[in-house]
């Protein structure tokens, strides 16, 4: 075993009321490759931007060769040896790779640029001249050029936020081998942050796993470990569920036929050939990890994106060529997983953003009744108990937990009969997320067909009478509530289907 | 270590845009005072003068506020279109081309009634502001070019197709080689009341109550917020965002429009390249000092048409007319700034490890 290089003890760190880190304990070999492994929120990035100075911690200490270190900060950090790179790119387009890599003053190989690049794009079989311009370049051969500039700050310890979720299977395969000749050739201290098991196994040497701010697991040698462990770790024991599961079912409301999308911006997944059906006072879970389709499908439903092929039908009758506003009046209701920005409008007052559903209701041909608008507003806040003292503020004074009560209650007074909720209580703490999840149980008693989209299997398990399982944009298995574990459905959603 | 951080007030005083201006015209006649006494002047001495010529009789108050017609008309203008969080910088070129507009029809028709004729005029200059828009509000709906810039270069094709005009086709033989169209009738000119003041501040009055009920009250405006909060929003709620847009654009460049016109029928009464002396900015800082809000548009818009009037007669003092601008210029920064102390306030954190 190498010798420890880089040790953090007690680190605890909070937004607010929320605890990011609890009294976490993290230490590096050197020469090894780490993987950091847990769940989206679950405190990874938080943990490497202390480690990278950007954040400070509360609590804590850091140590490097067994020195204590006093203060941090990103410079610091940097001559200590310490550098990230970030999920999103930190280079300059216009610029040259050259002049990427040489930007920093730390740059060691200012007299040997061309020794260093020829012995480095080597490592990353990059074949690329250095003059050429940033623009010009692949996203995995940025994500190369990304890596490479923390050799050139001369950085032994490197922080990989997610590298690979923009490389295509190839790239990440490539990457894999030059990660292994770093560490092993090169003497670089790694650690990787991802949530996906895969790579986790084939990459590193060591795992540790956070799970909701705690380190559940430290030091567990990759080899020795199996998924279906990694992913007990990852996701926690499921709690056991509350919720009365006796529900009548009724009639299919929602049914999708042959749903295919595909889109030419980049980073958006292809939906291939969905099929599902959703009952009246049922809910059907959609587990997956971000990112595969699951905002796509909500999106497809709700007719906010228009261009694709396949069915969706409400009632029995299908709106596929319908938009937004003729959805809405069939009574479906849409909780868009970014509640400001999409649910919401952000600048805009509490009082506009409540009624962006059922404005119409308070129009009088081109005349808007703001005392209607306050009235249901009014209603809205006694009902769902949202805390917002000033109609007039703006929606983004409210708390987070305020802030999704408004858009619940927005989409669900009317008693829709068609609910999509995508991740509808992620972020929030304990008694918002309990008083969301009574509400759409609410709705189901009454009859409305639940779609839940979420990352956050315990609120699967706990609501859901179905789940399904995206990835990648396909429907990979359908588990009934006997049938689900948290293990399968662990392994389904990295996509390893046994 | 302390580390001082920005954060949002969650209640704003809704009175703060008032006293924002209120500082920011402190700040202004305060900076405009202490240039003036550089020059060796009294600064008390030429305000009051300004004051008494600009406000002190029922006649100067009736010039200021012919001064402040264009002002106001333009900044509604941009009020509307900044619903949707777009600038306007093209009011200037949007008053001329109200004017050519207006000019072209009055050439081109005949019809008996004098006062039919001017409601067709006014309501073409609208046209003429609306169609000088079209074309940056066609790129920014359809490829999202940069409203600023398309409005801030449109003025330059406006200004170089009113020199072509004036020096072209419309020159007046008679104007003595200056570059100006013909004069329209005198049967068009718009009536006044109390003298002199012009039957267009009733134009603008109704318009402030009309932008102020469209913006607040009405589900065009709603629809309007909505779209400027958030683009995502707006397609969630199954707004059209980019039609919205366009409509508040031709909209806004059509009030510059009538603003030409007005200014046109009342003041100048024929085409020429002064038939705007910069409204269309000044009429930014107008609304960019009321955050856009109608009536405060009509109020500081008076004010300003006041100061323009009280710096063009200081000069017989001796005392360059651009003190007036610099009150305005000022007056924005300050009101800008006050504006932000309202808004924000900062906060004292922690930082040790």
């Amino acid at each position: 075993m190498n010798q420890i290089i880089l040790e953090a003890k007690n680190i605890t760190k909070s937004f607010g009321n929320t605890n990011a880190l609890k009294n976490v304990d993290f230490y590096l070999y050197e020469s090894t490759i780490h993987g950091l492994l847990g769940e989206n929120g679950a405190g990874k990035s938080s943990l490497m931007n202390i480690l990278s100075g950007i954040y400070q911690p509360e609590n804590g200490s850091l140590y490097i060769d067994g020195e204590k270190v006093k203060k941090l900060n990103p410079d610091i950090a940097s001559k200590l040896g310490i550098g990230m790179v970030h999920q999103e790119f930190r280079l300059i387009d216009n610029f040259s790779i050259k002049d990427n890599l040489t930007l920093s003053k730390a740059n060691i190989y200012t007299n040997s640029f061309h020794e260093g690049y020829e012995k480095y794009s080597d490592i990353f079989s990059l074949t690329v001249n250095y003059s050429t311009p940033i623009s010009e370049l692949s996203v995995g051969e940025k994500q190369k050029i990304e890596i490479m500039k923390l050799i050139f700050n001369n950085n032994k310890i490197m922080l990989l936020d997610e590298p690979t979720a923009v490389l295509t299977p190839q790239e990440t395969n490539q990457l894999k081998i030059s990660l292994k000749k770093l560490s092993k050739e090169d003497g670089k201290t790694i650690v990787l942050i991802t949530h996906k098991l895969k790579e986790i196994q084939e990459f590193t040497d060591y795992i540790f796993v956070l799970k909701d701010g705690v380190m559940v697991a430290k030091d567990l040698e990759t080899k020795n470990v199996t998924k279906n462990e990694l992913i007990t770790l990852m996701m926690g024991e499921i709690k056991q569920s509350e919720i009365r599961k006796d529900n009548q079912k009724g009639t299919n409301k929602l049914e999708i036929e042959n749903i295919s999308f595909e889109n030419t911006h980049s980073n958006v997944p292809t939906l291939e050939n969905l099929s599902l059906k959703v009952r009246a006072g049922e809910i059907l879970g959609i587990a997956g990890v971000s990112g595969n389709g699951q905002v796509e499908l909500a999106n497809i439903i709700s007719g906010i994106e228009r261009e694709y092929s396949g069915k969706v039908i409400v009632n029995g009758k299908n709106i596929s060529n319908q938009g937004v506003s003729s959805r809405k009046n069939l009574n479906l209701s849409y909780i868009p997983e970014n509640r400001l920005g999409v649910g919401l409008a952000p600048g805009v007052s509490i009082i506009d953003n409540s009624a962006v559903k059922d404005y119409y209701k308070a129009r009088f041909g081109p005349h808007l009744s703001g005392n209607k608008m306050l009235n249901y507003l009014n209603i809205l806040i006694k009902q769902f108990s949202i805390k917002a003292p000033n109609p007039k503020a703006e929606v983004s004074t409210l708390s987070g937990g305020n802030m999704q009560k408004l858009l619940m209650g927005r989409e669900l007074i009317s008693n829709p009969e068609v609910i999509i909720a995508a991740q509808p209580t992620r972020g929030l703490d304990v008694n918002a997320v309990e008083a969301l999840h009574d509400l759409i149980v609410m709705q189901r008693d009454k009859g409305a067909a639940v779609m839940l989209i979420s990352e956050d299997l315990d609120e699967l398990f706990k609501l859901s009478d179905r789940i399904i399982v995206m990835y990648e944009g396909r429907i990979v298995k359908e588990f009934s509530m006997d049938e689900a574990d948290i293990e399968s459905v662990g392994l389904a959603m990295a996509g390893l289907n046994e | 270590m302390n580390k001082y951080l920005l954060s949002k007030k969650i209640v704003i005083n809704e009175l703060s845009t008032f006293y924002s201006f209120l500082i920011g015209l402190s700040i202004g006649i305060g900076i405009g005072s202490i240039i003036l006494l550089t020059q060796g002047q009294n600064p008390i001495e030429v305000f009051s003068l300004m004051l008494r010529l600009s406000v002190g009789s029922v006649k100067s108050i009736s010039t200021s506020l012919n001064k402040a017609i264009p002002l106001i008309l333009a900044g509604l203008g941009i009020s509307i279109i900044n619903s949707v969080k777009l600038w306007n910088i093209g009011a200037e070129g949007q008053i001329f081309m109200g004017g050519i507009a207006l000019n072209f029809l009055y050439i081109n028709t005949e019809i008996s009634s004098p006062n039919l004729m001017i409601v067709y005029l006014l309501i073409t200059s609208f046209i003429g502001g609306a169609v000088c828009i079209l074309f940056p509000a066609i790129a920014k709906v359809l490829f999202g070019v940069n409203e600023i810039i398309t409005t801030l270069l449109f003025n330059y094709i406006i200004i170089g197709l009113t020199i072509y005009l004036v020096n072209g086709p419309w020159k007046d033989p008679g104007s003595l080689n200056f570059p100006a169209a013909t004069y329209v009738g005198k049967e068009v000119y718009l009536p006044t009341v109390f003298g002199r003041l012009s039957y267009g501040f009733i134009i603008c009055f109704l318009c402030t109550i009309g932008v102020h009920y469209l913006k607040e009250k009405s589900v065009f405006g709603y629809e309007l917020r909505i779209s400027g909060g958030s683009a995502l929003t707006a397609i969630y709620a199954g707004i059209n965002a980019k039609q919205k847009a366009f409509i508040a654009m031709l909209i806004g460049g059509g009030l510059a429009g009538l603003a030409g016109g007005v200014e046109l029928l009342s003041q100048t009464h024929r085409v020429s390249t002064g038939l705007s002396q910069g409204f269309g900015y000044t009429a930014i800082i107008v609304a960019a000092i009321t955050g856009m809000r109608p009536f405060g548009i009509f109020l500081v818009g008076s004010l300003f048409g006041a100061l323009t009037i009280g710096g063009s007669v200081i000069q017989t003092m001796g005392v360059s007319s651009y003190i007036a601008d610099v009150i305005q210029a000022t007056t924005l920064f300050g009101a800008l700034i006050a504006q932000f102390f309202f808004t924000y306030k900062i906060i004292k954190v922690s930082e040790d490890v």
